[in-house]
């Protein structure tokens, strides 16, 4: 795996992410989080996963964003309003206190990295995971009706 | 070469960045994205872990697997209950469903 194709992604996905949580353009925040996603499916592909690359693609990087374009146009929220100052100092005390969290984390020296096959991964999902797999798809279900019934519009 | 901790620092970042969002942004469209910001740095660092640590079972690739499922529920009946607040209060933003507040 090479240290240049890593570093050219984080860089991209951490400026693309910043650019989604602080544009006050709603619709430009949308497409920069699509943007985000979708390098983030470059990265599966670098630890060795080209199935779950492609289910972030086309989850994640392309229906999630058209969904939120379609709220953001529903609902006529063209812009987002300027945070206050307390919540801006709120926030970047919960994002250094999450880092500080994280810094733990940061020194693993092994660099070895096991690919897995989509049949493999397919194997591991309807054996090992097959009641979770079962219990997502009536989770789907149910959000889906859920959704259906909660955005429907009101006689009278 | 890339180790285990460049992803779990870049995993650490991303959720820093989302929970800024999510305590910064006053549009709740905007809340909910960084939400998703959130998740998928969860994703992230489950997928590295399984891929660095774990040669032979996919637990945590099959939890990236999940997490996304989970996330496309969680974001389609937030969006629905938007919608419903758009209809009552005519827009989506925070300030304007705090009528609860004692």
């Amino acid at each position: 795996m090479s240290l240049t194709a890593f570093y050219a992604l984080a860089a991209f996905i951490l400026l693309f992410a910043l650019l989604a949580v602080t544009t006050a353009n709603m619709v430009r925040a949308a497409l920069s989080l699509a943007v985000t996603f979708f390098l983030i499916a470059g990265l599966y592909v670098l630890l060795g996963s080209p199935a779950l690359a492609a289910i972030q693609f086309m989850v994640n990087a392309s229906a999630i964003p058209i969904m939120t374009l379609f709220i953001i146009m529903m609902t006529q929220s063209r812009n987002s309003p300027a945070p206050k100052s307390w919540q801006i100092a709120l926030g970047a005390l919960a994002a250094a206190a999450a880092l500080v969290f994280f810094r733990v984390a940061v020194d693993h020296g092994d660099s070895s990295v096991a690919s897995a096959s989509p049949a493999v991964l397919g194997e591991g999902l309807l054996r090992a995971a097959l009641l979770p797999f079962e219990v997502a798809s009536v989770l789907l279900l149910l959000a889906m009706v859920g959704a259906i019934v909660l955005a429907r519009r009101r006689a009278g | 070469m890339v180790t285990l901790g460049h992803f779990l620092l870049l995993s650490g970042l991303l959720m820093a960045i989302g929970l800024y969002g999510v305590l910064t942004r006053r549009n709740l469209i905007a809340v909910l994205m960084s939400v998703e910001i959130l998740l998928n740095a969860a994703a992230l660092a489950f997928v590295s872990v399984a891929a660095y640590r774990d040669p032979h079972l996919f637990a945590g690739q099959i939890f990236a697997l999940f997490i996304i499922v989970v996330a496309a529920a969680e974001l389609s009946i937030g969006f629905a209950i938007l919608l419903n607040v758009y209809r009552s209060h005519g827009v989506v933003e925070s300030d304007a469903i705090s009528e609860m507040r004692g």
